[in-house]
């Protein structure tokens, strides 16, 4: 259901609620676009035929024993995606970083949005969500 | 099982978690960790990240359409999503030092203490008047949607937000500390404590799992618990599925919501006691 076909908005500063709705709308739709797109390569270079899921119950016991296709970071994901021939499940890859980070960049948006719309309260409370998803993000870093 | 039948079983699957996620503002990874864990053995690891992005998935199919027809509430979402990363980032530094099962026990009797509370006003529609709240004045955190079930405009206004600004750091504590989503906690403090209507809980929670769910999603990415061959036929089911539950809960009533919402907390509320008592339950 695009934003843009849904039913009635009467509340004022709806203009907020419409970018943010379109942000989270094309952002998911973009990063699973892209997982389908990894998925489907991944399947046209005969990856159903050989490729034995490894998703079943398995012995972890560090990053040595990680299946083909699961990134851990960002230049992971770019290296794969840059190397000849290019690694479908790095599309896929590619995917979940652009879903992960549309939560972030709605946020992000709707600052300056309140800020036009005089709303200096709620530019505050965003600026305050968005530092302390950056924190979360920059730790998570620091944990992998 | 033959890979193609995983992915597309796994798919449509997640299809159903998507609807059901979307309409009670949950994100459908509770019911998605059981099911991929149990009847997919999927490792679970695997499971809890294909979860998390599900989540993610969900939120941003079901929130996008639930603020363009003004049943979430962004203002609200924000306001209270602030307590829930805050907690989370305290349950997760606490996560050596406080004894998680009795934890558990205690958030265990929480719930069942909201399941009686939800049967309570199981038939209640709307909330109608409730009592002035400085900081819902102050903060504005009111709104209006148009009721399609209802056929009429709707008006409301959050109460007693101090309390629900707490539970909502209870929330995140928790879901720091068990490492656990609490989609549930947030429609519960919105319905049950600010007084808001059943439908803009769970749509302003479909929201706020979306912002929680990126606080912690990078962690399990970088951990390496994100397997494309599962979190990308997951994603896909479930971001559908949440298109058909945004458009399943406009012609749903509240008390329909409420009703398919309370048995998920019965069911969590036993979990939860179960486990702080050293039981497994799925």
């Amino acid at each position: 259901m695009s934003p843009r076909a849904c039913g009635r908005e009467s509340t004022p500063g709806a203009g907020i609620e419409r970018l943010i709705a379109r942000v989270l709308f094309w952002g998911g739709l973009l990063g699973v676009a892209l997982m389908l797109v990894g998925l489907l390569l991944w399947a046209l270079q005969g990856g159903l035929q050989s490729h034995v899921l490894e998703v079943r119950r398995t012995i972890r016991s560090g990053r040595s024993d990680r299946p083909p296709g699961v990134f851990v970071s960002l230049p992971e994901v770019t290296g794969s995606l840059t190397a000849r021939p290019p690694d479908p499940l790095a599309v896929v890859a590619l995917g979940v970083v652009v879903l992960l980070g549309t939560p972030v960049v709605g946020v992000a948006a709707a600052i300056p949005a309140f800020l036009r719309s005089g709303e200096r309260r709620y530019a505050a409370v965003a600026g305050i969500v968005l530092s302390m998803l950056l924190a979360n993000l920059l730790l998570a870093g620091g944990a992998g | 099982m033959a890979p193609i039948t995983f992915l597309l079983a796994v798919f449509f699957t997640s299809i159903g978690a998507g609807t059901v996620g979307a309409v009670l503002g949950l994100g459908g990874g509770i019911l998605l960790v059981p099911i991929l864990t149990m009847f997919f053995q999927v490792d679970m690891h695997y499971a809890m990240g294909a979860s998390i992005i599900s989540v993610i998935a969900t939120s941003s199919g079901a929130a996008a359409a639930y603020l363009a027809t003004g049943l979430s509430n962004v203002r609200i979402g924000l306001f209270l999503v602030m307590a829930t990363i805050a907690g989370a980032l305290t349950g997760a530094l606490l996560s050596d030092v406080v004894p998680v099962p009795w934890l558990e026990i205690v958030l265990g009797l929480a719930l069942a203490y909201s399941a009686v509370a939800t049967l309570q006003q199981l038939n209640v529609e709307l909330p109608g008047d409730v009592p002035d709240d400085r900081l819902a004045v102050r903060f504005g955190l009111e709104g209006v949607y148009y009721d399609r079930r209802l056929a009429q405009e709707v008006k409301y206004r959050a109460t007693r937000v101090g309390r629900g600004f707490a539970a909502m750091y209870g929330a995140g504590v928790l879901s720091g500390l068990l490492g656990i989503g609490s989609g549930a906690f947030k429609v519960l403090a919105m319905d049950h404590f600010m007084r808001l209507p059943m439908k803009v809980s769970t749509a302003t929670s479909n929201f706020m799992i979306g912002i929680t769910a990126a606080a912690s999603a990078g962690i399990y990415f970088a951990r390496g618990d994100i397997h494309p061959l599962i979190v990308a036929p997951v994603s896909i089911g479930v971001l559908l599925g949440a298109y058909f539950g945004t458009a399943l809960m406009g012609r749903m009533r509240n008390t329909t919501v409420r009703k398919a919402f309370l048995p998920v907390v019965v069911y969590l509320a036993l979990s939860m006691i179960l486990r702080g008592l050293g039981i497994h339950f799925p």
